[in-house]
């Protein structure tokens, strides 16, 4: 039941209110949604586009949080990290599968413009929209230590030196994941694109 | 190449993503005046993060909670509203529920005695019943008579036996929907929820204890065997909450009181975060003291820790706290 991994303990509080939502306390699913609500919704807002869609997208994280509680454990990160790379996750599915039912659309040459949210805005072209999601994507990819990074400095707001503070790493160590991983994601738009994106899959 | 270029270089990524402390802040604009190929780097991190950035969005109304909870609900129902004396229990059946979607693919995973997590369920859908049949719940597994004057072990095991092979002919989501009703149809007793109509005395598996307090030793049970197949997953279940734990180590202390018995050697019993008890006579002297964990105390009245390893605190009597330790692991039925 102890953590044996050389992880970092989790702060008590994460431990404690893993401990109600699995007991079943829904003040404890209030609690956390008090608390990473607005990080949630604004992952989902990044990557989506669309205010609507990032509250359906964080609707659904917490219900799994709520649902399948043993999915996160409390000894191996922060539940602010993992329902950041959640809410990201999920995300770029619900960009890939609006990417599918367009194509749908387009082929069966009928409701094409059923899904306004998903269209580039007045202020972004259309490329950006696609270069955007290309990197997204690249981003739900990364290896897991240099995503946990990513989430706390980008997403969550956290200076590299907080981030490795709340990751228990050494500073030069968060500054090598984020630099190994920004750079990944700008090599990832000199690629060409991923067929399986290309096919909405 | 300076120190500072080196230096800079590796800040360029933390400060594209905007995730500089403040007194690093300015090095790096400084630097990039002067240097082409760091400039060039930083042009290329800071573009890549102004696409993951997108446009500046609109805010529109946040989903108000009450749609969140309701949508969560629906995958996972709200634990029923019970008095304080049930709300173990019903904890603890959540928490159960809770795990077991983890077990999918994994039934036949062995957890404790001969028992897979399918057939540990069945044993709970077994153990339940003798409270649920008082309560006026009808059994779900047909029961073959038991023998006037059976010891209660003795029937309990042969029809938690009898359960478990008449699950193995099930699928495990059968039989965890029967253990899940039968828990459910429990919690919804008039019982679980009036304290007054749960303080009648009823004897069950050998004890004569209030209903409440078999509610509180049907909670022991559920989490024990919660915290078996979390083991047999690799998943670390947490021990109940601190107010639930509580009344699981009182009654488990009044019970091995009352197993102890008013002759033993007196042993001043702790249970860190709860009161002190002496145990056992209380015309001598105190023999020696004890303070355990309260979930090291559980998990050995539960028999999932040996008198030998269970970690203690203890001054005085060496034989006096050897009686305690191993009376109190002779209790468990489980």
């Amino acid at each position: 039941m102890e953590s044996t991994g050389s992880t970092p303990l989790q702060p008590p509080a994460d431990t404690e209110l893993h401990r109600r939502l699995v007991y079943g306390d829904e003040s404890a699913l209030a609690e956390v949604y008090g608390a990473y609500g607005p990080l949630v919704r604004r992952v989902a807002v990044r990557v989506t586009r669309s205010p609507a869609a990032a509250e359906d997208v964080a609707q659904e994280v917490f219900a799994q949080l709520w649902s399948r509680p043993y999915a996160y454990d409390a000894d191996r990160g922060s539940l602010r990290t993992w329902l950041s790379m959640l809410a990201h996750r999920r995300a770029v599915d619900w960009v890939r599968s609006e990417a599918r039912h367009r194509k749908d659309a387009r082929a069966d040459d009928s409701a094409l413009h059923a899904i306004p949210d998903a269209s580039p805005g007045p202020d972004e072209t259309v490329v950006d929209r696609e270069r955007s999601l290309l990197l997204h994507t690249a981003l739900a990819e990364l290896p897991q230590p240099q995503r946990e990074v990513v989430h706390l400095a980008y997403f969550a707001g956290r200076t590299y030196r907080q981030a490795a503070v709340e990751l228990g790493i050494p500073e030069g160590t968060a500054k090598t994941r984020l630099r190994t991983a920004l750079r990944t994601l700008a090599e990832s738009l000199a690629d060409p694109p991923d067929p399986a994106l290309e096919r909405g899959a | 190449m300076t120190s500072e270029h080196d230096g800079v270089r590796d800040l360029l990524a933390a400060w594209a993503f905007g995730a500089l402390p403040p007194a690093e802040q300015e090095i790096v604009p400084r630097h990039l005046a002067e240097c082409h190929s760091c400039a060039a780097e930083a042009e290329k991190l800071r573009e890549t993060v102004r696409l993951l950035d997108g446009p500046p969005s609109s805010r529109t109304g946040v989903r108000p909670w009450s749609d969140v909870l309701s949508t969560a609900l629906r995958a996972r129902p709200a634990t029923p509203r019970v008095a304080a004396h049930a709300a173990p229990y019903a904890a603890a059946v959540a928490g159960l529920k809770a795990l077991l979607p983890e077990a999918e693919g994994r039934w036949g995973t062995p957890v404790v005695h001969d028992w897979d997590v399918h057939a540990t369920v069945a044993h709970l859908l077994a153990a339940d019943e003798p409270l649920a049949g008082r309560l006026g719940i009808a059994a779900r597994v047909p029961a073959s008579p038991v023998a006037e004057g059976a010891r209660w072990q003795d029937a309990w095991n042969r029809r938690s036996a009898e359960v478990i092979a008449h699950e193995h002919g099930r699928t495990p989501e059968e039989t965890v929907a029967d253990w899940a009703a039968q828990a459910a149809a429990l919690l919804a007793t008039p019982e679980a929820r009036e304290p007054e109509l749960a303080a009648c005395a009823t004897m069950l598996m050998g004890v004569r204890l209030p209903v409440a307090d078999h509610f509180v030793v049907r909670a022991f049970e559920a989490w024990i065997h919660t915290d078996d197949i979390g083991r047999a997953l690799g998943l670390a279940v947490p021990a109940p909450p601190a107010g639930h734990l509580g009344q699981l180590v009182r009654l488990a202390v009044r019970i091995l009181g009352l197993a102890l018995g008013p002759a033993a050697q007196p042993v001043l019993f702790a249970v860190d975060g709860e009161q002190q008890w002496v145990l056992g006579s209380e015309d001598e002297p105190i023999r020696a003291e004890l303070a355990l964990d309260p979930v090291d105390f559980c998990l050995l009245m539960g028999g999932r820790r040996t008198p030998d390893e269970v970690p203690r605190r203890a001054v005085g009597d060496e034989g006096a706290i050897r009686n305690v330790l191993e009376r109190a692991a002779s209790l468990s039925w489980l």
